[in-house]
């Protein structure tokens, strides 16, 4: 039961495995662990509170209902990147719904900051010259690059989450590897 | 990605909603992603820094809790992964081509204790080059496929699966075959090449004609062109006989050539009948 | 977890229509179903009207890649089905419900949309998700543990739905999707379709003129295999208040749909 790092508590793969096998206590210990990064991270895509709380609780039942298949056929992985990409999806799915209804829930959007101050609070966490080259990106590129690469969605995922058209999520993208290939060669 | 954790003035101000530098806000993303302890340090952080969020964690509880208590999970059957290996319907044929080379055992062991020609040929081996062809139409004919319109209209379906299933049906009809043979006293080396040459050919046939008209072509052929002739008139057939060896070979290389010529002919639906 | 974006996912899109065909004539057994067909489709919801043996489903078998092409010239999703296109590529784009649903009666709905799920190379990692948001979206979610054989005809239509949109599909193929469906099961489902419509090209093979009215933009009218009217659902409305025989009855869609029929017929027949 215990977690493979040799610690009293199972880890989040273990817990997963023993929610597969119907254990409601270790489903409530999944929730309470992950829930509020969930939360957290939801909250930085979207500004709708309403919205982000359908989202998790879409994502959770979700995570219940197919928790058996996680370690068959998902074969097993991240529990907690597992959880993001369900919550992902259910974030563009609402999307998806809203624009049906034509009351598209705006995305948070990216602004710039001014650099300076912020190092302070921060500290160095990425390479100088890729640090620079991410806060030098167009808001427009980078939310492209975020959806992407960071949440993993697809080009028409992102297309519905940013309410743009394929072709130009495809174009930025290409801009934004072109631009990030620069600094990183 | 990052080698140390991140600060924890960076993970209070991740908690807020206050905008992070874009470049702080991916790495402590990329981080949390994988790294427990410090999702646990984010959520401490939230309740000192962000308290909308426990109530929004106590909230989607509230939710969640009754349809978590309301719906015990399925138990999961692990027999459908099979489906990857073999053909979902094909099961009854499968066993009908296991229970083949039995009944042609029997059939020996009856013969034996009548006073017949004691120079006639074994019905099991007559029978046994065709046996697994009998398996591998089932792996790949839409006759026997109730779903094949979705079968035949997937990325999947193409050489890879027919080889897939045609490896398993082999691995399932041989090992019988083998224990008949024993029990009888064939060699299998009288049947094995045989055997390997006509799924071969028959799977090449069938990226033309259809994986399952090509089988029933090679079998009514084999019973016709041996079986039938070697029982009417008692006589080994010259084409399963020792010296024959040589020539079953060449046709084997001749054949998995042939197959290699037409792989790209399973994705079509010509070879899916 | 960092994803990896491959530079061919980001490539621009080299095909301005996912369905594209030209002279395209398709074979159901001996005769020609669909004869000479010339049809260009954009995202958005396509209703397939005509009447019975116009070549309704022959063309959507076509467009599944499981009937080929006998002559014309057939582009789905970019690559040329009849020349030597990719099919392997279309068909990781590809939905499809066929007019008969053959299933596994003994797997469980969840079983049968994952094993769908598994043909349709969904990735394994995103697959239980993926099955159980399909079943969701069809109002199966209590149902997902039965076996199929235990499903009244309804719910093996809303099976067979569920199994076609797992993935996300971009080229959405479905051959009388509403069949069996109680009218509150077929307004879901045309909401549904609706849904899909926004960044999907969603072909619906109907004979129920007021599901094209509910959920299509536009309608692909069918008459012996070719294209008799090919436009916004408003022209059907239209073609039914504008002059139609009053002895015709039904709505004003039917009035469109037989007033379009007839328009079409005769211009052939003069030709």
């Amino acid at each position: 039961m215990g977690g493979r790092s040799g610690g009293t508590e199972p880890d989040d793969e273990a817990l997963l495995r023993r929610v597969a096998r119907g254990d409601q206590g270790a489903f409530e210990e999944f929730y309470r662990r992950t829930a509020p990064w969930l939360v957290i991270r939801l909250r930085r895509r979207c500004a709708d509170p309403d919205v982000v709380a359908e989202v998790m609780q879409d994502a959770y039942v979700a995570v219940w209902r197919s928790a058996a298949s996680y370690g068959g056929s998902a074969g097993g992985g991240s529990a907690a990147g597992w959880l993001w990409t369900i919550a992902a999806r259910r974030l563009v799915d609402r999307f998806r719904a809203r624009a049906r209804q034509e009351a598209s829930p705006r995305p948070v959007t990216v602004e710039p900051t001014s650099p300076a101050a912020e190092d302070v609070v921060v500290g160095r966490v990425l390479d100088d010259p890729v640090a620079g080259a991410v806060r030098e990106l167009a808001p427009e590129l980078r939310e492209v690059v975020q959806a992407m690469v960071l949440d993993g969605l697809s080009v028409r995922q992102t297309s519905v989450l940013l309410g743009v058209p394929e072709g130009t999520v495809k174009t930025r993208a290409r801009r934004a590897r072109l631009l990030l290939r620069e600094v990183l060669s | 990605m990052t080698a140390g954790h991140p600060s924890q003035a960076l993970l209070d101000r991740y908690a807020t909603e206050v905008d992070l530098p874009p470049d702080a806000l991916w790495a402590v993303e990329v981080h949390l992603d994988g790294c427990a302890a410090c999702r646990a340090r984010l959520a401490d952080a939230a309740v000192d820094h962000a308290p909308s969020v426990g109530e929004l964690v106590d909230q989607v509880w509230a939710e969640v809790a009754p349809v978590v208590r309301a719906e015990p999970p399925v138990r999961r059957r692990r027999w459908p992964v099979l489906s990857r290996w073999a053909a979902p319907a094909s099961l009854p044929w499968l066993l009908t081509s296991v229970l083949v080379p039995f009944v042609a055992m029997a059939m020996d062991l009856i013969a034996a204790t009548l006073p017949v020609d004691p120079g006639r040929p074994s019905v099991l081996l007559l029978v046994a080059p065709v046996v697994p062809v009998l398996g591998v139409a089932t792996s790949w004919s839409r006759r026997l496929d109730p779903a094949h319109e979705l079968v035949g209209s997937a990325p999947r379906a193409g050489l890879g699966m027919v080889l897939r299933r045609t490896l398993v049906v082999l691995l399932v009809v041989l090992p019988p075959l083998a224990v008949a043979g024993v029990v009888v006293g064939t060699a299998p080396a009288l049947w094995l090449l045989p055997s390997l040459v006509v799924v071969t050919g028959t799977l090449t046939l069938g990226a033309y004609v259809g994986v399952g008209p090509a089988a029933v072509l090679a079998t009514v052929g084999w019973v016709a062109a041996v079986v039938a002739p070697s029982l009417v008139w008692d006589g080994f057939p010259a084409v399963l006989g020792p010296d024959t060896t040589p020539v079953w070979a060449v046709c084997a290389v001749l054949a998995t050539i042939a197959f290699v010529l037409s792989r790209h002919a399973f994705r079509h639906p010509v070879s899916y009948r | 977890m960092i994803r990896t974006v491959s530079a061919g996912e980001t490539a621009p899109t080299t095909y301005a229509w996912p369905v594209q065909a030209r002279g395209l004539r398709v074979r159901a057994g001996r005769r020609f179903a669909v004869d000479g067909l010339d049809l260009r489709l954009g995202f958005g919801v396509h209703g397939l009207l005509g009447p019975n043996g116009a070549g309704k489903t022959t063309l959507i078998r076509a467009l599944a890649t499981v009937a080929r092409p006998a002559s014309g010239h057939l582009e789905l999703l970019g690559q040329a089905v009849d020349s030597g296109g990719d099919l392997r590529e279309v068909r990781r784009g590809l939905g499809y419900l066929p007019q008969e649903f053959g299933h596994y009666r003994w797997y469980t709905v969840r079983e049968f949309v994952e094993y769908v799920a598994w043909l349709r190379e969904v990735p394994a990692r995103d697959v239980p998700d993926a099955v159980q948001r399909a079943i969701d979206r069809v109002d199966l979610t209590s149902r997902a543990g039965s076996t199929l054989r235990s499903l009244s005809g309804g719910m093996l239509r809303r099976v067979g739905l569920a199994q076609a949109v797992v993935g996300d599909p971009t080229l959405l193929l479905l051959d009388e999707p509403t069949v069996g469906l109680d009218p509150e099961q077929r307004a879901r489902a045309l909401e549904l379709l609706r849904d899909l419509g926004r960044d999907t090209c969603v072909v619906v093979a109907t004979h129920v003129v007021d599901d094209v009215a509910a959920a299509c933009t536009d309608v692909v009218l069918l008459d012996a295999g070719r294209v008799a009217f090919h436009g916004p659902v408003a022209g059907l409305t239209a073609a039914g208040t504008g002059g139609a025989d009053p002895e015709v009855g039904g709505g004003v869609l039917e009035r469109g749909y037989a007033a379009l029929l007839r328009r079409h017929r005769d211009r052939e027949g003069s030709k």
